[in-house]
C-alpha cells in the first residue's frame, strides 16, 4: 500500500494521494478489492474533474472581485456544471481540516466537525448585528500628487506593496564608507566576498589563493581600491599579533600593487603607513609564535617597501628620504627592539645599496658594539641581525664590477678596524666574505 | 505494475531486428539484440540495454525494454554514422515510440534555442503547439499503459514552463488531462485537435527549419514535421524575420487557433464601420441651438463685452463636439422621441465640456481621483456603479442584493408615498450574486445583472424593479446601458452577449461567436456597437443592428478582465488577467500598444479614458490606480541601451519635476531601476546623487517582476482596498471605489 500510493504520486499534480483517495471511498462504499488499475485511472479522472469545477469556481472568484476561493464559488461552478450541489458546507465559517496519522506514512484528513448542543445553542446570546455597509471619501490624488493624509498609505508602505516601485529605500539606509562615489552592485558584492574570503577562519588557503590572484589579475578594481586598502590597514592595525593576518594582508598589498590594470600611484601615500608599521613594529607576532613568522612578515615588507620605493620612488620626491628618515632613527635608537632593529636593517638594506654605504656602513662599527654588549638581545636574535647585516653588506656587492685581484691581509686588516670586530666575525663567517670585505672596502674607496 | 503477456506487434521496434520476434521468449530476445548490438559494434546501446534489462523484473522486461532500447538504439544510430541505410524500417516502426517524441521535441527546443537570436521570436512560436500536440499524443497513445501516462505528466512538467509567459492560461487549462477520454471532451484540447494552428514565418526562418528537420531525421525530425503537417498551417511570408516587431514576441492577429478566433480576421477586420458620433435627432438640436443661444446671450449680457474673446461659447462648443465625420446614419438605430429631459441632458453636457479640467500627459495635467471607500461589505460586495451625474454609487452584493447610496451625503427619498428617507436604498430582486450594474445616462435607472442567470431593471425613483431579463442560460457576468439610453448589452457565462432594450423582455440580438465566458461589455459612444472581452483572450465588436462581428482583436494572452471605450470612439482599451492593458485601434482592429505596470497576477477590474481621451485610468485587486499616457509610445525597458536612456530621462524629468511627489516619480524610478548599470550611471551622471544610483539599483532587483512601461505615468496606491471601479466625470474628476479589506 505505502509503494503503491508513492508510486501513483508522480501521476497526479496534488499533494495528496488520490488512488488511495479513490480507495477509501470505495471501502466506505463496501468495495473492498478495488483493483489498482481501476483506482488508479478513476483518480487521474477525479483529478481532471476536480481541476474543471476549480475553472469554473475561479471564474465566478473572480468576478466577485476577491482574491480567495470560498465554498460558495464551489457551488455555484457546480450549479454551472449542472451537478448536485454539495451541502452543508458554509462559506461564512473557515473548514478545518484535522489530521491523522492511520499508519506509517498514512495521513487520514477529515474536517473538523464540532458537536453542537441544541440547549447551549438556544440559550447563547444573540450574535452581534454585522455593521452597516458604509462608505468614506477622501482624495487618493490631487492633480497627480497623493497627499499625505491618513486615508492614503505612507510612501514607503506603499512601494512595499508594489513592487513596479523603487524599493523600500528610505528604510533601509546604506553604510557608505568615507570616500563617496557610487560602487556598483557588483563591486559591492566583490568587496564583501574578498573580506569574506580574507577574514572568515573557513575560507581555505585556495579560497585565499583565488582571491589573491583576482586582486592581482581582474581589471576594473580600480573603484575598490581605496576600500581594500582602508580594509588592510584596519586588519593590520588591529591583528598585529597575528602574524599570518599580517603576512596575508601584505599579500594583499603585494597584489594590488602588481596588478597593472590599477593605477595606485595616488594611494601610496596611504599604503605606506601598514607597510612600514609591519617593518618596525615594536611587536608582530605573539610572543609565542615563531620568532621565523615575525621575521618573515618584515622581510616580505621590507621587499615590498623596496619594490614601492623603485617603482613610484621617482614620482615621489619626498618618499624616499621620508621612508629613509624614519628607518634610520628605528636603526640608530638601540633601546627598540630586536625585530624593530632588523626591520629597519631590512628596509634601509631595500632601499639601495647607496643608503646602506652612507647609513649602514658609517654607523656599523658603533651600532654593533653597542648590540653585542647588551643583553636585552637574546642570541637568536642576534644571530638574525648578523644575517640582516650581512645581507646589507652583501648588497653592496656589484657582480659586475668585482676586483680580480686577491684580496690581502692589508685588506683584511682594514676592514675588520673599520667594521668592529663583531661584524668582521661575521663576515668571516659568511661564505662569499671575501667578496664581501671587497665590495665594503671598494665603497670606502669614493667616500 | 504486472503487465500481462502481449505479443509483440509491429508496432514495437524490435520487430525491426532480422529474425521474427515473436517465436523467442525474453531472455532469447535479449540476447539476439545483444548480439546483434555487439556485431555492429553499437557498444553504447548495448551497455544501456544490459543496465535496462537488468532494472527490470523479468516478467516486465518482455514488453517494456524493447521499447525504451528501440529509443537508444535509434539515437546512436544516428549518432555514430548518421547513415540512413536500413533505418527506414526502424523509423517507421519507432515513430510510435512516445520517448522519440520527447527527444523530438526536445531537439527542436534546443536547436530554437540555440539559433540565432533573429530567428528565435518566429521558430519560439511553433514550439507551443508542437509542445500540445505531443503532450495530447503522449496522453493518448493507444496503448498507453501508466508508465506512458506518467511521461505525458513528466513531458508536461519539464516543458511547460517555456510557454508559460505566453500561454500560461491555455497551460492551466490543459494541465488537468491525464487520460484519452479527456481529451474528447475537454474544450481546450478540442480546439487544438480540430482546428489548425496558424502560423506566419518568414521564407527565411521556414527554411532553416525545414532544413534542421531534413537533418534530424533519425532524432524525429519526421515526427515533427508529421504535427505540422497535421496541426499547423505555416503561412510564408516573404518578410524577413524582425527582432522588434511588435507581435514577433505574441501571436500576431491572423496566427494561433482558428478556433480561438473566425479564422477570418482579416476579411472580418476589414469591413467597413462608422465610428463616429451618432447625429442628434434634428429637431432636438435646434431646439438645443435655441437654448444654448439663449444661455450665451445672458451670460454676455452679464459680463460685458470682455469674456467673449477668450471663451467659447456655449454654441461654439457644441457645433464642435457634433462635428463629426464618419458618423452612422440616425436611422440605425431606432430611438424613442426625444424629451425635455435629453436637451437638458445634452445642454448640461455641453456646460461639463467647457469647464472641464485639462488632462494630459504632461506632468502638470494629472487626473485627481476621488477615491470612495466601502466598509464593513466582509468580501461580499461584487461591484461598484457611479451614476453619470455623480450623485448616486451602486453596489452589487454577492448576498444577491444592490445598495444604492448618495454621493452627496443627501437621504434617498423615494417618490412612494409614505416612505421614508434614507441613507441608503437596498434593491432586493434577484436570486444570486449581483455581478454587475449600469445607471442609465439620465440616472433614472439602474440595471443590474447576476448569477440567477437574469438582468434586472430598477427605477431611481420609486427604488424597486420594473423588469426581469431573463434570456442567459448562465450566470450574467457584465451588463452595460447604452449611452444613449433605451438599449443595453449584457455578457455571459453562456459565451453570448445580448442586446436588450427596456421596453421588450427578450433579447432584440444573441452575439454568439466567442468561445468561452463573455466577461466584460461596452457600449461604443455612439451606440451602434458593442464591445465585448472574453476569457477566450479577445475582444470583439459587433454591429448592433446586423448583429454580426465586425472586428477581433486578438493578443491577449490571458483573460479579458475589463473593456473601455475612449470617448472619441476610436480606441478601445482592454485589461487582461495579467494585468497587462493593451490600446487597439477600432478603425483597423489591430492593437496600438501594450502598457504593462499592474502587479504580475493581479487583476485589472476597471479602466476609464477621460474626457478628452489622453489619459486612461486602470484599477486593480493591487490595490492601485494607476494612470497611463495614451498617445505616447510604449516601450519595454528591458532591451536596447538607447530605451534604456530615454527611460532613464523620463524618470528623471519626473522626479524633478515634482520633488515631493515620491508616488508620481515612483513608477518612472522603477522603470529607470530595472535599467542596466549603464543606465544607473546615466541617472547619476543627470545630477543625481550616488544615492539614487544605490537607490535605482535597488529598485532594480525589485522591479524585476513587473517591468512598467514608460507610458505609465503614475501609481496611486490604496491602504488594502483593491480598486473596483474607476470612472471619469464629465469634467475630468476620476472617481474611485473598492471594499475596504482591512485586518478582520
Amino acid at each position: 500500500m505505502a509503494s503503491s500510493s508513492s508510486s501513483s504520486m508522480k501521476y497526479s499534480y496534488t499533494l495528496w494521494s488520490p488512488s488511495d483517495t479513490v480507495k477509501d471511498v470505495a471501502e466506505s462504499l463496501g468495495i473492498a478489492n478495488l483493483s489498482e488499475e481501476v483506482s488508479k485511472s478513476l483518480a487521474m479522472d477525479v483529478e481532471y474533474r476536480i481541476n474543471e469545477v476549480l475553472e469554473q469556481a475561479t471564474k465566478f472568484m473572480k468576478h466577485s472581485k476577491r482574491t480567495i476561493l470560498t465554498t460558495q464559488d464551489i457551488s455555484h461552478a457546480f450549479r454551472v456544471l449542472n451537478l448536485e450541489p454539495l451541502y452543508g458546507y458554509d462559506s461564512t465559517r473557515p473548514i478545518k481540516f484535522r489530521e491523522a496519522v492511520l499508519g506509517p506514512g498514512q495521513t487520514l484528513y477529515y474536517i473538523d466537525d464540532e458537536e453542537v448542543d441544541f440547549e447551549r445553542i438556544i440559550n447563547m446570546p444573540l450574535p452581534k448585528v454585522p455593521r452597516e455597509v458604509s462608505f468614506t471619501a477622501h482624495w487618493l490624488a490631487i492633480e497627480g500628487v497623493q497627499p499625505a493624509i491618513p486615508q492614503n498609505p505612507q510612501p514607503s508602505e506603499g512601494r512595499s506593496a508594489a513592487p513596479g516601485q523603487p524599493g523600500v529605500s528610505s528604510t533601509e539606509i546604506e553604510v557608505k564608507p568615507l570616500v563617496k562615489h557610487a560602487l556598483s552592485r557588483e563591486l559591492q558584492l566583490y568587496y564583501d566576498r574578498v573580506v569574506a574570503a580574507l577574514t572568515e577562519e573557513s575560507s581555505t588557503s585556495a579560497m585565499k589563493n583565488a582571491v589573491l590572484n583576482s586582486l592581482g589579475n581582474d581589471p576594473g578594481l580600480h573603484q575598490l581600491i581605496p576600500y581594500l586598502i582602508q580594509f588592510v590597514a584596519e586588519k593590520i592595525r588591529l591583528n598585529l599579533k597575528n602574524a599570518s593576518m599580517l603576512y596575508l594582508m601584505l599579500q594583499v598589498l603585494h597584489k594590488l600593487l602588481t596588478n597593472q590594470t590599477i593605477f595606485i600611484e595616488p594611494y601610496i601615500h596611504s599604503i605606506m603607513p601598514p607597510i612600514l608599521t609591519l617593518l618596525v613594529g615594536k611587536r608582530i607576532g605573539t610572543s609565542q609564535s615563531s620568532t621565523e613568522e615575525h621575521y618573515k612578515v618584515r622581510d616580505f615588507a621590507a621587499s615590498l617597501l623596496n619594490q614601492v620605493c623603485t617603482k613610484y620612488g621617482d614620482t615621489y620626491h619626498t618618499l624616499k628620504p621620508r621612508v629613509t628618515r624614519t628607518l634610520l632613527k628605528a636603526f640608530m635608537d638601540t633601546s627598540k627592539s630586536a625585530g624593530t632593529q632588523y626591520g629597519a636593517l631590512s628596509g634601509l638594506t631595500a632601499m639601495g645599496p647607496e643608503v646602506v654605504r652612507v647609513l649602514i656602513l658609517g654607523n656599523l662599527r658603533d651600532w654593533a658594539a653597542v648590540i653585542g654588549s647588551t643583553s636585552a638581545v637574546t642570541d637568536e636574535d642576534k644571530r638574525r641581525l648578523g644575517n640582516a647585516v650581512i645581507e646589507a653588506l652583501r648588497s653592496l656587492v656589484d657582480p659586475e664590477f668585482t676586483t680580480i685581484d686577491d684580496l690581502t691581509d692589508q685588506d683584511r686588516a682594514r676592514f675588520a678596524e673599520f667594521v668592529g670586530p663583531e661584524v668582521d666575525k661575521l663576515v668571516s663567517e659568511a661564505s662569499d666574505s671575501e667578496s664581501i670585505i671587497k665590495a665594503v672596502l671598494d665603497s670606502q674607496k669614493f667616500v | 505494475m504486472s503487465n500481462p503477456q502481449r505479443p509483440l506487434g509491429v508496432g514495437t521496434p524490435a520487430a525491426a531486428t532480422p529474425p521474427p520476434p515473436t517465436q523467442y521468449s525474453a531472455a532469447d530476445l535479449n540476447r539476439i539484440v545483444l548480439e546483434y548490438l555487439n556485431k555492429k559494434g553499437y557498444s553504447k546501446t548495448e551497455q544501456m540495454l544490459r543496465i535496462e534489462s537488468a532494472t527490470r523484473t523479468p516478467a516486465a522486461s518482455v514488453p517494456g525494454s524493447p521499447t525504451p532500447s528501440g529509443g537508444h538504439q535509434d539515437a546512436s544510430r544516428s549518432a555514430t554514422n548518421g547513415t540512413v541505410s536500413n533505418t527506414d524500417t526502424l523509423l517507421k516502426s519507432s515513430t510510435d515510440d512516445p520517448n522519440l517524441f520527447i527527444r523530438a521535441y526536445k531537439s527542436l527546443r534546443d536547436w530554437i534555442e540555440t539559433s540565432l537570436d533573429i530567428f528565435q521570436p518566429e521558430l519560439r512560436k511553433l514550439l507551443f503547439p508542437i509542445f500540445v500536440h505531443t503532450f495530447f499524443y503522449l496522453i493518448q497513445k493507444p496503448d498507453s499503459k501508466s508508465p506512458a501516462t506518467s511521461l505525458a505528466r513528466r513531458f508536461f512538467d519539464t516543458y511547460s514552463s517555456d510557454h508559460s509567459v505566453l500561454h500560461g492560461y491555455d497551460l492551466q487549462l490543459l494541465s488537468g488531462l491525464t487520460l484519452p477520454d479527456h481529451l474528447q471532451e475537454n474544450e481546450t484540447a478540442k480546439l487544438y485537435r480540430q482546428h489548425k494552428y496558424r502560423l506566419n514565418m518568414s521564407r527565411t526562418t521556414f527554411d532553416l527549419l525545414l532544413h534542421f528537420l531534413d537533418e534530424t531525421e533519425n532524432n524525429g525530425g519526421p515526427i515533427i514535421i508529421r504535427l505540422i503537417n497535421q496541426y499547423i498551417e505555416t503561412n510564408v511570408t516573404p518578410s524577413r524575420p524582425d527582432k522588434y516587431n511588435d507581435f514577433s514576441h505574441s501571436l500576431g492577429p491572423d496566427e494561433g487557433i482558428p478556433g480561438h478566433t473566425t479564422g477570418q480576421e482579416n476579411r472580418l477586420n476589414s469591413q467597413p464601420v462608422r465610428l463616429g458620433r451618432l447625429p442628434l435627432d434634428e429637431r432636438m438640436a435646434k431646439e438645443v441651438e435655441l437654448r444654448l443661444k439663449d444661455e450665451d446671450d445672458t451670460a454676455q449680457n452679464n459680463n460685458g463685452i470682455a469674456g467673449i474673446g477668450t471663451t467659447k461659447t456655449l454654441l461654439q462648443e457644441f457645433h464642435e463636439m457634433n462635428q463629426t465625420e464618419d458618423s452612422p446614419v440616425r436611422e440605425v438605430l431606432p430611438l424613442p422621441q426625444y424629451k425635455g429631459v435629453d436637451v437638458e441632458h445634452e445642454i448640461a453636457a455641453v456646460k461639463d465640456a467647457r469647464s472641464r479640467l485639462k488632462i494630459g500627459p504632461t506632468e502638470a495635467s494629472l487626473p485627481s481621483v476621488c477615491m470612495y471607500t466601502f466598509h464593513n461589505t466582509y468580501d461580499g460586495l461584487n461591484c461598484l456603479e457611479f451614476s453619470n451625474d455623480s450623485s448616486l454609487v451602486a453596489g452589487g452584493f454577492s448576498d444577491s442584493y444592490l445598495k444604492i447610496w448618495s454621493l452627496k451625503g443627501e437621504k434617498l427619498q423615494s417618490v412612494v408615498k409614505g416612505s421614508q428617507p434614507l441613507t441608503s436604498q437596498r434593491l432586493v430582486g434577484h436570486a444570486g450574486p449581483v455581478y454587475g450594474a449600469s445607471f442609465s445616462p439620465d440616472g433614472k435607472y439602474l440595471l443590474s445583472c447576476s448569477e440567477d442567470k437574469s438582468a434586472r431593471l430598477w427605477s431611481m425613483d420609486t427604488y424597486t424593479a420594473l423588469v426581469s431579463y431573463k434570456g442567459h442560460s448562465h450566470p450574467v457576468w457584465d451588463v452595460a446601458f447604452s449611452p444613449v439610453g433605451h438599449y443595453f448589452a449584457t455578457a455571459s457565462h453562456d459565451q453570448t452577449a445580448r442586446l436588450w432594450s427596456c421596453d421588450h423582455i427578450y433579447p432584440l440580438r444573441i452575439f454568439a461567436g466567442h468561445i468561452s465566458d463573455v466577461d466584460c461589455v461596452t457600449f461604443h459612444p455612439n451606440s451602434t456597437y458593442v464591445l465585448t472581452g472574453s476569457s477566450d483572450k479577445t475582444c470583439r465588436m459587433w454591429d448592433v443592428a446586423k448583429g454580426t462581428p465586425v472586428r477581433i482583436m486578438i493578443s491577449h494572452t490571458a483573460p479579458v478582465s475589463a473593456i473601455t471605450m475612449s470617448p472619441d470612439g476610436r480606441t478601445l482599451a482592454s485589461a487582461a488577467d495579467d494585468g497587462v492593458i493593451m490600446l487597439w485601434d477600432l478603425g483597423s482592429g489591430k492593437a496600438i500598444k501594450a502598457m504593462r505596470g499592474h502587479e504580475k497576477g493581479s487583476s485589472i477590474y476597471s479602466l476609464s479614458f477621460s474626457r478628452e481621451g489622453s489619459v486612461l485610468v486602470s484599477a486593480g485587486s493591487d490595490c492601485s490606480v494607476r494612470v497611463w499616457d495614451v498617445k505616447g509610445g510604449s516601450t519595454t525597458p528591458s532591451s536596447t541601451s538607447s530605451t534604456v536612456a530615454t527611460l532613464a530621462d523620463s524618470g528623471k524629468v519626473l522626479a524633478d519635476g515634482k520633488a515631493g511627489d515620491a508616488t508620481a516619480a515612483g513608477p518612472a524610478g522603477g522603470v529607470a531601476g530595472s535599467a542596466t548599470g549603464g543606465a544607473a550611471g546615466g541617472s547619476t551622471a543627470g545630477g543625481q546623487s550616488g544615492d539614487a544610483a544605490a537607490n535605482a539599483a535597488k529598485a532594480g532587483a525589485s522591479a524585476r517582476q513587473t517591468f512598467a512601461t514608460s507610458d505609465h505615468m503614475a501609481t496611486f496606491m490604496t491602504k488594502r482596498t483593491p480598486v473596483y471601479k474607476v470612472q471619469f466625470t464629465g469634467r475630468n474628476l476620476c472617481l474611485a471605489g473598492g471594499a475596504f479589506m482591512g485586518t478582520s
